[in-house]
């Protein structure tokens, strides 16, 4: 019996694996894999985890436990008129907390996926672009930008923004992925002033506002290890106290690093690759340490942060070498692997 | 407040839809002496009757253990599918991998039931005795990898390969040669069955589809539950 159901089970799982192999081989011979695709597929993961955190019970609680309430919050300390969108906003999911968020879930889910569906991509990133920016506004008070709470540590200025300018740099095109992937949606030029753009800015929240207080930068970290793992708890609370006793030394420190990251895209590629790497690593840290995945496995959280976007971005502007390179040729289904030059 | 009770019972539906799916192409699969795909196909009769158990306790049956013994099997069976495919023809990510990875979520689900308090509709599986939760870590994690699975299964070309890993020519296969050949719902050797009821049923965009709605699903479930 036992030889029976394992002959049964032998010839199935050869089987299977047969059929791992053959589609794996007609993959590798139909066509290089599009990179830009590939970055976009991932931003639209993120999009689908966004759109799934929205369905937590937290989302659709009323009150200033819920996320009204967390929209209420950001208010404080903004201009005017600036608090009083955001008040205007968070009455209105106040009021019908089922409906707006069941809207905001369904955007979500709509902008991931969009993204894959290549009749729709456009779309997608375009509603994308807009979905973001509103989410910047009424649903990260614009980041804190105004209320000089925007340090990068914390995810300024708004880790949603990163969803948007994730969407202009992978804008389906056709083109070389060479020598960057986010030079082919918008060319070299542009897509290196975008880096620049981000990453100078992000150097300049490093150092203004509560970005270098060794105390404001304590609080983004003090009071997160609640209903974290063990793990994660013991991690805030050693950043904690480095921030609190060398908060303005790392600040100074991640600022001169995001000059240097900004400007490695200018460097030979070889260089740029290191400061690459750099911002992947410090980005990674950063996301760990101190953004706490976003605050997801405590609950409550809406998003991952900008830690992972940030690294999606960096993975962007890595620079493709010879055969690393997709040409797709506008026009035609022909595709020709670049080499040498 | 919280989440409303009819979304629970929506993704508890959906669950049932896809076990209904995959116990529809397990039969097809028997009378068309099909074998390939038939262990995806058990699986998603599991696990989507397991997880309808997870969004609307009352709808749960069966011992814990019981669940845990069928998820511990599925997983193990899946890692050495997974092995012998790599072995057999070097390194690529063999489709059974993804199945693994989902027999191992749903016996931590059913492991670590003590943190799924979140949701309104609470797990009807009693705790561990240790109390011990889930690792968020490792829930996080299992979240972007099922997520990111239904996203690039959406997105591939092969449809229904990405599922079954098994959508392929009949020629290739052992057992049946030639245009001719008879076809199994899975695109395998099959023999007796109305080409027409397997056509209407065994579609690669809907076995794809059921993939994506399990693996959201199941991710919904550990955010409820880290």
């Amino acid at each position: 019996m036992i030889g029976w159901y394992m002959a049964i089970a032998d010839a199935e799982v050869g089987r299977a694996a047969a059929a791992d192999a053959t589609i794996a081989a007609a993959q590798s011979t139909r066509e290089p894999r599009d990179l830009q695709r590939t970055l976009r597929l991932l931003l639209a993961t993120v999009w689908l985890f966004d759109a799934v955190l929205q369905l937590q019970p937290f989302m659709f609680t009323r009150g200033p436990d819920g996320f009204s309430g967390m929209l209420n919050g950001l208010a404080p300390g903004n201009p005017g008129w600036v608090a009083h969108s955001l008040t205007w906003n968070a009455s209105i999911v106040y009021h019908q907390p089922i409906l707006t968020d069941a809207v905001f879930a369904s955007i979500q889910f709509l902008i991931a996926f969009g993204i894959v569906w290549k009749r729709t991509t456009k779309y997608a990133l375009g509603l994308s672009i807009v979905w973001a920016s509103a989410v910047w506004w009424f649903g990260e008070g614009a980041g804190g930008i105004f209320v000089g709470r925007s340090t990068p540590l914390g995810g300024g200025p708004g880790g949603v923004l990163f969803y948007a300018v994730l969407a202009v740099v992978l804008w389906p095109s056709d083109g070389s992925d060479r020598p960057f992937v986010a030079a082919r949606s918008v060319g070299q030029r542009a897509a290196r002033g975008i880096w620049v753009v981000v990453w100078g800015l992000l150097a300049i929240l490093m150092l203004v506002g509560s970005g270098r207080s060794p105390r404001a930068l304590q609080e983004l970290v003090a009071g997160m290890d609640i209903g974290q793992p063990g793990w994660l708890a013991h991690i805030d609370r050693e950043s904690a106290s480095l921030l609190l006793r060398h908060g303005t030394a790392i600040s100074i420190l991640l600022a001169a690093v995001c000059v240097l990251v900004a400007v490695g895209v200018y460097l030979p590629p070889r260089f740029t690759l290191v400061t690459l790497v750099l911002a992947i690593v410090v980005f990674a840290a950063i996301w760990v340490a101190v953004q706490n995945f976003g605050g997801i496995l405590a609950g409550g959280a809406t998003d991952p942060n900008s830690g992972p976007l940030v690294i999606l971005l960096a993975v962007a502007y890595w620079p493709l070498f010879g055969s690393q390179a997709v040409s797709r040729i506008p026009g035609s289904e022909r595709i020709a692997m670049v080499k040498g030059v | 407040m919280g989440t409303p009770a009819g979304l629970y019972y929506l993704f508890a539906l959906l669950m049932l839809a896809v076990a209904g799916y995959g116990i529809v192409l397990l039969v097809l699969s028997i009378a068309a002496h099909s074998p390939l795909g038939r262990d995806v196909d058990i699986s998603h009769a599991f696990m989507g009757i397991a997880m309808a158990g997870m969004f609307v306790p009352a709808w749960a049956f069966g011992p814990t253990a019981m669940w845990e013994l069928i998820f511990a099997v599925l997983m193990v069976w899946f890692i050495a599918n997974s092995v012998l495919s790599v072995q057999l023809f070097g390194l690529h990510v063999p489709h059974a991998l993804i199945h693994a990875v989902m027999g191992f979520t749903m016996v931590l689900m059913y492991w670590f039931p003590a943190g799924a308090t979140r949701g309104s509709i609470s797990m009807s599986m009693s705790g561990t005795p240790t109390g011990a939760h889930l690792d968020g870590g490792l829930g996080l994690l299992l979240e972007f990898v099922l997520l990111g699975s239904a996203i690039f299964t959406l997105a591939s070309p092969n449809k229904g390969a990405s599922h079954h890993g098994s959508h392929i020519p009949v020629h290739v296969m052992s057992g049946a040669s030639g245009p001719g050949a008879p076809v199994g719902p899975h695109g395998g050797p099959g023999v007796g069955l109305p080409g027409d009821i397997e056509a209407r049923v065994a579609i690669p965009w809907l076995e794809d589809l059921t993939h994506v709605v399990m693996c959201i699903g199941m991710a919904f479930m550990l955010i409820l539950m880290v």
